[in-house]
């Protein structure tokens, strides 16, 4: 039993030791570019230190980090109950950072004469119940309705709150990243679809909802509704490493970054 | 042959509907056990064979987000039937979501939530403790409220079943209905603890003068897990009650999780010590029996999106042991592969 035991503690320290200075991170695709990018600059300050970052979805990065395969997972939900229940289950307790806001922007072609809807109006479009831009005053044009897949943080923040619980249309496209659905409403003139901030570029229209210009201003003084935050989750509080990353993120510095992608910067 | 012809194109059907309904989202999932098997006594090799001792086909429609079913069958290896082949209705329910937060109620064919039958993830072959020792069914005919305890702190259930099992129906089912309450807390990160009634009572419902089966039934079950880095415990006893005899046992199961120690081996390794009495109260029958199982499980390819695995090797020795000292300890050594894929209609 000695030998058994002896055994483990050495596995343990050597698996400690091989990984040591390595941080691990998946998930959410809203929460990837800033992950990217401060990973990019901490590790040219700290050469020594190697980071990964893998995309997914937000599911993929809360999945990860339940099962122990990450150091951190990025989401652009919250976790659930259920998901924090199979956490503690398996001996892993999820701890929540917050290091970024965000605002879910609805998108159409720059050719499309629409600029403003309500949430009303965007719930038919996904719903199926409006199909064509002209109900809506615009060209006769069928719209096309591109969505995300169900590991997406950004499609759970969508239904709840635009959908309200309800269903997107069947014939909709669904799409793993909000790249690829910036990329395919740039590509379609009758397409919509939404993104987080980050995500926005001329190659889109974001369009007013409920008479709100969709930016920073708006979602921190709460005009803007559509909005939410990003999170980085860890097996219990950061230490060492992983925490210095996260401390980086949060610097006013790190800050910066969110803003430079896209995002919007804590207060 | 005949009746396995008309289930399939029931199935088939079945299947062909769904896809044709446009306002429905379907799940349609796979998964199969190819099984070697090695039984012996002693060194003599009483048996050896390959099976199929599942292959569950599931079909889950969700129609809202507040309402989904399930709908699954199970095609297995048997000589019970010249094909060779046996089919089981396994789960058939609708899950309605309650107006309170993380709460549904089930309707139908439904797990037993009871002990650790319900969410058995079959880290070993051998089935669960309760499963094994015939404490509960796995699935049976009922409704069911379960819902999760705040901050993940744990979940629960209330059912109410016909108490026969899934695989009893008609003039096998009696009058009596059984209750089951089960209840898991987790009050520390990697600490479970959990408990399951299950009780019938011919009384409840039926005239005293009644001729209709008397039998009652009192089930109850305590569950222990510990979860700690790479070390995962699971301990159960469970004890039968059926008209004032007493059956009783437990089972201590620990698991070794080597990818956590190293990850490039995605491999468990499984130890499990059964006991089981199935009459404490008469000494002389000498029928209580202990069961010693080592084993380990091979991820050959996890689900990228959530971690699961959907193809792994599973190895597994057992041994098991007789009060009886005329009987002599059986060993059966067995390989499974498992494998699962499903797919959107």
């Amino acid at each position: 039993m000695k030998k058994i035991l002896s055994m483990l503690l050495s596995l343990t320290l050597l698996a400690g030791f091989i990984f040591a200075g390595d941080i691990t991170m998946s998930g959410s695709t809203t929460v990837f570019p800033i992950a990217q990018l401060a990973a990019e600059r901490y590790m040219d300050k700290h050469p020594d230190v190697n980071i990964s970052v893998r995309g997914g979805g937000s599911g993929v990065g809360i999945s990860d980090i339940i099962l122990g395969r990450v150091n951190i997972g990025n989401a652009s939900r919250q976790i659930k109950n259920k998901e924090t229940k199979q956490a503690k289950e398996n001996g892993i307790n999820v701890v929540e950072t917050v290091v970024a806001n965000d605002g879910i922007a609805i998108v159409v072609n720059p050719s499309n004469g629409i600029n403003k809807l309500t949430l009303e109006q965007v719930k038919k479009i996904f719903a199926g119940e409006v199909s064509n831009w002209k109900q809506l005053g615009g060209a006769s044009m069928p719209i096309v309705v591109i969505s995300r897949d169900v590991s997406s943080g950004t499609f759970e923040v969508f239904k709840e709150l635009v959908l309200k619980g309800g269903k997107v249309r069947e014939d909709a496209l669904l799409l793993a990243s909000n790249n690829a659905v910036a990329s395919n409403v740039a590509e379609t003139p009758g397409a919509i679809g939404y993104v987080g901030f980050g995500f926005l570029s001329d190659k889109v229209k974001a369009l007013e909802i409920e008479g709100v210009v969709p930016n920073e201003k708006t979602v921190n003084d709460g005009t803007y509704k559509i909005s939410r935050k990003l999170y980085m989750y860890t097996n219990g509080a950061p230490k060492g490493e992983i925490k210095a990353f996260i401390d980086y993120i949060l610097s006013s510095e790190g800050q910066e970054i969110v803003k430079e992608t896209g995002y919007i910067p804590l207060k | 042959m005949k009746k396995l012809g008309n289930l399939l194109s029931l199935l088939l059907l079945a299947v062909m509907i769904f896809t044709n309904i446009s306002a429905i989202e379907s799940k349609v999932s796979m998964e199969l056990w190819n099984r070697y098997t090695v039984d012996l006594n002693g060194t003599d090799i009483t048996k050896s064979y390959f099976s199929l001792e599942r292959g569950y086909l599931g079909i889950e429609p969700t129609f809202s987000d507040k309402m989904k079913g399930r709908f699954t069958l199970d095609f297995f290896s048997t000589d019970k039937f010249e094909e060779g082949v046996g089919i089981k209705l396994k789960y058939a329910y609708m899950d309605f979501a309650m107006p309170v937060s993380d709460m549904s109620l089930q309707a139908g064919l439904i797990k037993t939530y009871f002990g650790t039958i319900y969410d058995w993830t079959y880290a070993t072959i051998q089935k669960s403790f309760d499963d094994k020792e015939k404490i509960v069914s796995s699935a049976d005919y009922g409704v069911s409220v379960n819902g999760l305890i705040p901050a993940g702190f744990g979940e629960y259930a209330f059912s109410l079943y016909n108490g026969e099992g899934y695989s009893k129906a008609g003039g096998d089912i009696d009058a009596n209905p059984a209750f089951a309450f089960n209840l898991r807390v987790i009050p520390l990160t990697g600490i479970t603890l959990g408990g399951s009634v299950l009780y019938e009572d011919h009384s409840l419902l039926v005239d005293a003068d009644s001729t209709v089966s008397d039998t009652v039934r009192m089930v109850y079950t305590g569950v222990g897990r510990v979860a700690f880095g790479p070390i995962d415990i699971i301990a159960q006893y469970a004890a039968k009650d059926m008209d004032g005899s007493l059956g009783a046992g437990f089972m201590v199961m620990p698991v070794i999780k080597i990818n956590k120690l190293v990850s490039a081996l995605d491999m468990e390794l499984v130890g499990r010590y059964d006991s089981y009495d199935k009459n404490t109260d008469a000494d002389e029958t000498n029928d209580s029996y202990g069961r010693i199982v080592a084993g380990f499980n091979w991820n050959l390819f996890k689900n990228p999106d959530d971690g699961k695995p959907m193809v792994f090797v599973q190895t597994n020795w057992e041994r098991t042991m007789y009060e009886d000292t005329t009987k002599d300890a059986t060993d059966n050594v067995a390989i499974q592969l498992r494998y699962l894929f499903s797919g959107k209609m």
